[in-house]
């Protein structure tokens, strides 16, 4: 491998970058990812449920949702939002937490980062939305940034081709 | 979403976090090999690969046969099925939750126009 972290330096998060073409205005993508009713049809993976607690869309408000898993198990999460407007930027400060709104550790990775930044963007392409996605660690240690940065590089840099031989061997076993 | 230990999976983290040993499982990816095979294209002692291969075996990513003095190696494919899922855990729940959020605007969108 070439690049080799050092370990006297602190270690530079790789921020998480998703993005996606709606075929829909921005203003309805807006109102979908801002009101719990339309929220709930489509934040999780497929076959969670969502239910929205609480949401107060201004800076320093917060969301509270729980998102059931279809094995009927709770993960509850908490949004702090630091920027809201409408209907092209929103900033929130992203964690895990309990039904109670206490911020918590990653069920699976006691070190994975307690925060995540999250800058949401909604850019109009004619009659289309594009939605951009960025997520990075937030007063994180060097071992949180690690865990982060190694779970998304994973795939992509630094590991070669191992990934897709293995993932090729597994199809296979 | 993944289930298993979380210690479990931090093992096999660590266990991948050295290229070396990343190497060792693409190897292992080809078929069975045994120590000297392994050993050989990084000019590495037997020691050092067995040193390597004992991390492997403790985060169960691979197993070890004995045929009489020949050690053979096998990738264990589970653990590492879970490792990459985790890995692509947050994305795929972006991913999911915007195949949903398509639906729903393209749903949003057939009412309206009726």
């Amino acid at each position: 491998m070439s690049t080799q972290n050092n370990p006297t330096e602190k270690i530079a998060a790789q921020p998480f970058m998703i993005t996606r073409e709606f075929a829909a205005p921005r203003e309805l993508v807006w109102k979908a990812w801002t009101e719990p009713e339309r929220m709930r049809q489509w934040f999780g993976p497929k076959g969670f449920t969502g239910t929205t607690v609480k949401l107060d869309l201004r800076p320093g408000g917060m969301l509270h949702s729980c998102l059931r898993s279809p094995d009927d198990k709770e993960m509850w999460g908490k949004w702090i939002f630091r920027e809201v407007r409408p209907p092209e930027l929103l900033v929130w400060v992203h964690s895990f937490s309990d039904k109670d709104g206490g911020i918590t550790r990653h069920p699976l990775s006691p070190t994975w980062p307690l925060e995540l930044l999250t800058e949401t963007t909604f850019v109009e392409r004619g009659a289309k939305t594009i939605v951009t996605l960025k997520w990075t660690p937030l007063n994180a240690t060097d071992e949180e940034i690690k865990t982060f940065n190694n779970a998304h590089q994973g795939m992509t840099q630094g590991w070669g081709g191992t990934f897709e031989q293995l993932t090729e061997y597994l199809a296979k076993n | 979403m993944v289930k298993c230990s979380p210690r479990l999976l931090n093992r096999t983290f660590a266990a991948l976090a050295d290229p070396t040993r990343r190497r060792i499982l693409e190897h292992l990816a080809q078929g069975d090999r045994c120590v000297t095979d392994l050993a050989r294209p990084y000019s590495m002692s037997l020691p050092a690969v067995s040193k390597h291969l004992r991390v492997l075996e403790n985060a169960g990513l691979i197993r070890r046969r004995r045929r009489g003095r020949v050690h053979s190696l096998k990738l264990e494919a589970r653990p590492m099925q879970r490792a990459l899922a985790w890995i692509e855990e947050y994305r795929k729940f972006w991913e999911e939750s915007f195949d949903r959020l398509d639906q729903y605007l393209k749903q949003l969108q057939t009412k309206e126009k009726k």
